[in-house]
């Protein structure tokens, strides 16, 4: 190998400042050109996706905000229980458009059956996640969604099946897939030029399992303010208590195994998988051991849970190792690479803060092609799985495995009943 | 029908695995060593009069590790509305005929939402034997409960299931037709999977052509398609000829799935028949599919046909194409329409394969005009050893093309010939030259893997360069590092004019490895000018700072630099490094900078942190802090609070953690609102307050906002 970048981010810096490119090899987000979809100029009602919103809360307004900057967008209709959030989307919508005909509504099921609406934003808090984008695509609608996309392994396949049968984009929250650097780093490790894959790190950003519980009863709200019933949705009832508002920590993954590795690892192991060619999950989980959770995939490959010995390169760190090098990329837009020859002349460029703009817009010309977006169900439904088994392996504090083919454990039926839960009644996915 | 007792011991002995529902047919092996304790305290709760919350808790367990002793209790709670999920999650979860019996013997007496619950609950464990229940269920009169009982009987999937949807099907209305066309597919499917593909077809079949929503009816032709196979060709031909946009769609989404084959030539020949825009969108789909047909067709969409069409192809080739497309994607690239030439371009970087790489060679030494800095362009991107013709290049009339060449040297030069590129550094043809001369020699020097013979080659004609030169030649080594760069790089800084001191100093300030350090020691004492002078110290307390150094020789470091700074700036920054790396040496260092009135509150905060730090209680260490005016006391946080007026945060636990047992607190982070977790009243004067005691004494203490934690005594 040549030599290695002992001073990450200087070094790096240096490379990328000096990586001599010609701008035709520059690694830049990719969309398909607005040319290729006859959006020259001003956008045809015909051409323009019409938009709804689902449970948009701070994330989801931050989505909604790079929605609204494509221009074969209109938002016409917000759906929340909490009506502080109809009214401010509502606000935003109108003043955006010049007029008040953004609609509102207290029920999902009631914007999915608007014909007119060709693309639903769902940003409730995870425990909705799969029951609203199952609904939306039954529906016919396409699909952007927050991550975590899923409470457990069963709904993950369940999502996948749902979107592959009813032939609706979908379009995770990984916004990640759609930068550069981070796009760049998969590409060394998927192509081989890191040569034969060893491991694959990713930061889970905490690894202790939680569950939203019941808390003591409070005096519930009207309706109106908070539909305490549809905030609840598929969730098991519990009486109102306003700490389990914050939807998006409430019934995160779900029965007891909820959080752990779920909420980073939707983000970080997406990336891992992507590096290796999004291949199916791994096939054995084991316990942390020295705050690393190891998972093994079917050909070797390990799949690499770590909190520490991170390169700092901001949130949402991964590592690829390969037997020829290695690359390490994080959300300051920056990578780090085991040598500069694995830049190849080529420009990454840099972008910080992990903007959903490219990831949105890569949505929105997937609904026009029907084609495949860089966060679709297939590779979400991989990358959740990986996390819901990991959790599994941390919950049950014991080593599982995990076969691909009957998308079961092995040998093990309390890991098998974690695979799944109950909806509450009457929903059905 | 199994009984209990039996069933139980079957289970154990895992022969009756296909009566398990979502488990693995294999024996269950992993189990938790309480999980016999967990399952019967639950029961106990569940049996007992524990409030609902806890029963709920209990239903969980007992999805896990519940068994069949545990249904009767869990079913009691289906009637319950605050429970009823509760309970159906661990009787979803629980194996065995008990669990089916009690949801079956359930939906036969509830109603309304808890029935739809738990017919919901019967589809996910695919009970067979509940068919009675839910073909009596499929008539209810609850559109709701119908419905449930319609998608509960699709995932049952059996020939009487099927029956009982496909009589459902030309009759229901409402919402019932969309829950019975759902059901229906997912019987299908379920056949499909089951290998009966003639029986899937004809229900897929008969849900198209059922008077049920459109969304169905597209679910259904997709199923109808892929069934197919082969034979699916006409039917998604169909599709795309739909006037209708939502089938034009799924037609898309649905020729990306199909198997290779037939579907191919079909897809391929309809492209003429589709209206541009969408022969466009056919062409992104055959792009995804990446088969030999599809390659085909869109090199030879790409060559002619509408703009729209060509633009499709061209942009999609990238990705799909191979050296086949190389012929027509050059030729796009130097087509007058921009958007073709910008497409095509694109498309040819990400071109994978070696032949690419192999047609790519094969054409330079003929190219001329504007195909050959693309050429060039690409040799440079792809890294193709295409050295001879880049170098002769480099001598073109064409300014294109020489930037071109120069660009791909940079990227494709061994050090053998690295010397051609120092060459035009030293001696350019023009500014533009320079420029690019310039860009290509770092390029190519970061990327050597023997950088001792890259800065050779570097080095060599440094000292009769023109100016300008020696300072890129010095820029590169920097770049380059290793022995001989630096001992060049040195020599510049000591023995260089102005000019070359200034880069040379720079450089050394930034330099990449520690063993830069002795180098910038000696130039710290060396240089006379200060501004040198004071670059080549900082430099030498950043690598003591920053660097990953035993701690004897960073002590060592710390000390040496003190010795050797010049200015009170100089001293805080070796009193940081001290406070960092804190041991006995560093303590002693600050204990002396202690004395320098200046820097008397840096090398006390320094002490303070240290002291704190030392892993063992060292009488020396408290000696040391008491020169500072630091002694040894007995304190306790009781309370500690960061903000203004009532908007208050408690950060008592933050001011705890890092003090000791000194007076004086030094708490790691650049200000009190990042290392309290954040700006408690922004905009407002804000106060540490803290109630402590001092040797039993107590007194508090309100210290301004990024200000020196010392605690008087009381």
């Amino acid at each position: 190998m040549a030599r290695s970048v002992t001073r990450p981010g200087a070094s790096r810096r240096r490379f990328l400042k000096t990586g001599l490119s010609l701008s035709a090899a520059a690694i830049a987000p990719t969309v398909i050109p607005g040319s290729a979809l006859g959006l020259d100029g001003t956008i045809p009602p015909s051409e323009r996706v019409v938009l709804g919103g689902i449970g948009i809360g701070n994330r989801g307004t931050y989505d909604l905000g790079c929605f609204l900057e494509q221009n074969d967008v209109q938002f016409t209709a917000i759906c929340d229980v909490k009506e502080n959030r109809r009214v401010g989307i509502k606000k935003m919508a109108d003043e955006k458009y010049g007029n008040e005909s953004c609609a509102m509504y207290q029920d999902f099921r009631e914007l999915l059956d608007r014909s007119d609406i060709d693309a639903v934003l769902i940003a409730t808090g995870p425990n909705w996640h799969t029951t609203a984008s199952v609904y939306a695509a039954k529906a016919g609608k396409d699909i952007y969604c927050e991550k975590p996309c899923s409470k457990n392994i069963d709904q993950s396949l369940l999502l996948r099946d749902t979107i592959r049968r009813t032939g609706r984009v979908f379009q995770a929250g990984t916004q990640r897939r759609n930068l550069p650097h981070f796009a760049f780093a998969c590409e060394l490790a998927r192509t081989g030029r890191l040569g034969k894959m060893k491991r694959v790190f990713a930061h889970p950003a905490g690894m202790t399992a939680s569950t939203s519980g019941w808390l003591p009863a409070e005096n519930e709200p009207p309706k109106e303010v908070i539909d305490w019933n549809m905030y609840l949705g598929p969730a098991a009832w519990r009486p109102f208590n306003a700490k389990l508002l914050d939807g998006f920590n409430f019934e995160k993954g779900g029965g007891l195994v909820g959080g752990g590795v779920l909420e980073w690892g939707s983000h970080c192991v997406d990336l891992c998988q992507w590096a290796v060619n999004d291949c199916p999950p791994p096939v054995a989980y084991a316990p942390p051991v020295d705050g690393q959770i190891v998972c093994t995939y079917d050909d070797g490959v390990e799949l690499i849970f770590r909190e520490k010995d991170w390169i700092p390169l901001g949130s949402c760190p991964v590592r690829f190792e390969g037997e020829d090098g290695w690359v390490e990329a994080g959300d300051s837009g920056k990578l780090v690479l085991s040598s500069p020859e694995l830049l190849a002349g080529r420009t990454v460029e840099e972008i910080g803060g992990y903007p959903a703009t490219f990831h949105v817009r890569d949505f929105l010309d997937c609904v026009k092609t029907r084609g495949k977006p860089k966060g679709n169900a297939d590779a979400a439904c991989n990358a959740h799985i990986a996390c819901h088994a990991a959790n599994v392996a941390l919950f049950l504090g014991r080593p599982v495995k995990f076969d691909n083919a009957t998308n079961a454990f092995v040998d093990d039926v309390e890991a098998n009943r974690l695979r799944s839960e109950a909806l509450r009644e009457p929903w059905r996915i | 029908m199994l009984n209990a007792s039996l069933f139980r011991r079957l289970a154990l002995a895992a022969t009756v695995t296909a009566l398990l529902v979502s488990v693995p047919t294999r024996s269950i092996h992993a189990q938790s060593p309480d999980a016999g304790d967990k399952a019967k305290a639950a029961l106990a709760v569940l049996r007992s009069d524990a409030a609902e919350a806890d029963k709920a808790l209990a239903c969980k367990q007992l999805a896990i590790y519940g068994s069949a002793d545990a249904v009767p209790e869990l079913a009691k709670l289906l009637d319950n509305e605050r429970l009823h999920s509760w309970a159906r999650t661990g009787l979803e979860a629980i194996p065995g005929p008990e669990a089916d019996a009690a949801l079956r013997s359930a939906a036969a007496t509830l109603s309304g939402n808890l029935l739809v619950g738990t017919l919901n609950t019967i589809g996910v464990r695919k009970d067979a034997g509940a068919l009675q229940i839910l073909t009596q269920r499929l008539g209810d009169r609850d559109p709701e409960v119908a419905s449930a009982a319609a998608v509960a009987l699709g995932h049952v999937g059996t020939l009487p299931a099927i029956s009982a949807l496909k009589a459902a099907l030309p009759r229901a209305n409402g919402a019932l037709q969309s829950a019975v066309a759902e059901g229906c597919i997912l019987a299908a499917e379920g056949l499909l999977a089951a290998g009966k593909t003639t029986d899937a077809i004809a229900l897929f079949d008969e849900v198209r052509k059922a008077p049920v929503p459109a969304q169905r009816k597209l679910e259904a032709t997709r199923g109808a398609i892929l069934a197919r196979g082969d034979d699916g060709a006409a039917l998604l031909v169909e599709q795309l000829q739909s006037p209708e946009q939502s089938v034009f769609r799924l037609g898309l989404s649905t020729a990306r799935e199909v198997k290779p084959g037939k579907c191919d030539t079909a897809l391929v020949a309809e492209l003429s028949k589709l209206p541009a825009n969408r022969a466009a969108l056919l062409l992104r789909a055959l792009a995804d599919r990446k088969s030999p047909a599809a390659v085909e067709a869109l090199v030879a969409a790409a060559a002619k046909g509408s703009k729209e069409t060509r633009l499709a192809a061209l942009e999609s080739l990238g990705a799909a194409g191979n050296a086949s497309a190389l012929a027509v994607l050059l030729e796009g690239a130097v087509d007058a329409d921009a958007d073709l030439a910008k497409a095509a371009t694109g498309s040819i970087s990400s071109l994978s394969g070696a032949e690419v790489d192999a047609e790519i060679k094969k054409r330079l030494p003929a190219a001329s005009g504007k195909l050959l800095p693309m050429l060039l362009e690409l040799v440079g991107q792809r890294r193709i050893d295409a050295i001879p013709p880049a170098l002769a290049a480099v001598d073109s009339a064409d300014p294109a093309t020489r930037a071109a060449a120069l660009a791909a040297l940079g990227n494709i030069v061994d050090v053998e010939r690295l010397p051609v590129l120092v060459a035009q550094v030293v001696k350019p043809r023009d500014d533009a030259d320079a420029a690019n001369a310039k860009k290509a020699l770092l390029t190519a020097a970061i990327r050597m893997p023997d950088r001792e013979a890259c800065a050779a080659a570097v080095t060599g004609p440094l000292a009769t360069a023109p100016a300008p030169a020696k300072q890129v030649l010095l820029e590169t080594l920097g770049q380059v590092g290793g022995t001989k760069a630096l001992a060049a790089v040195a020599a510049a800084a000591k023995n260089g004019d102005d000019a070359q001191k200034d880069v040379a100093s720079r450089l050394l300030g930034e330099w990449m490895t520690a063993d830069a350090a002795p180098v910038l020691l000696d130039l710290s004492k060396s240089l006379a000018e200060d501004k040198y002078r004071g670059r080549a110290i900082r430099g030498f307390i950043r690598i003591a700072r920053q660097f990953k150094l035993e701690q004897a020789e960073r002590s060592k470091m710390a000390v040496a630099a003190f010795a050797a700074t010049k200015t009170p700036a100089e001293r805080k920054l070796v009193l940081e490094v001290a406070r960092r790396y804190p041991d006995i040496e560093m303590l002693k260092l600050a204990a002396k900078a202690g004395a320098e009135e200046e820097i008397k509150p840096e090398a006390r905060i320094a002490a303070a942190a240290i002291v704190k730090k030392l892993p063992e209680e060292s009488a020396e260490a408290y000696a040391l802090a008491k020169g500072l005016g630091l002694e040894k006391v007995k304190l306790e946080i009781v309370k500690a609070t960061f903000g203004a007026g009532d908007r208050q945060k408690d950060v008592t636990d933050v001011v705890r953690k890092n003090a000791g047992s000194l007076a004086l607190i030094f708490i790691p982070g650049d200000n009190f609102n990042k290392v309290f977790g954040g700006d408690p009243a922004p905009g407002a004067e804000k106060h540490l307050t803290i109630d402590y005691t001092i040797d039993g004494k107590a007194g508090t203490a309100k210290i301004g906002e990024n200000g020196t934690i010392l605690l008087p005594t009381p």
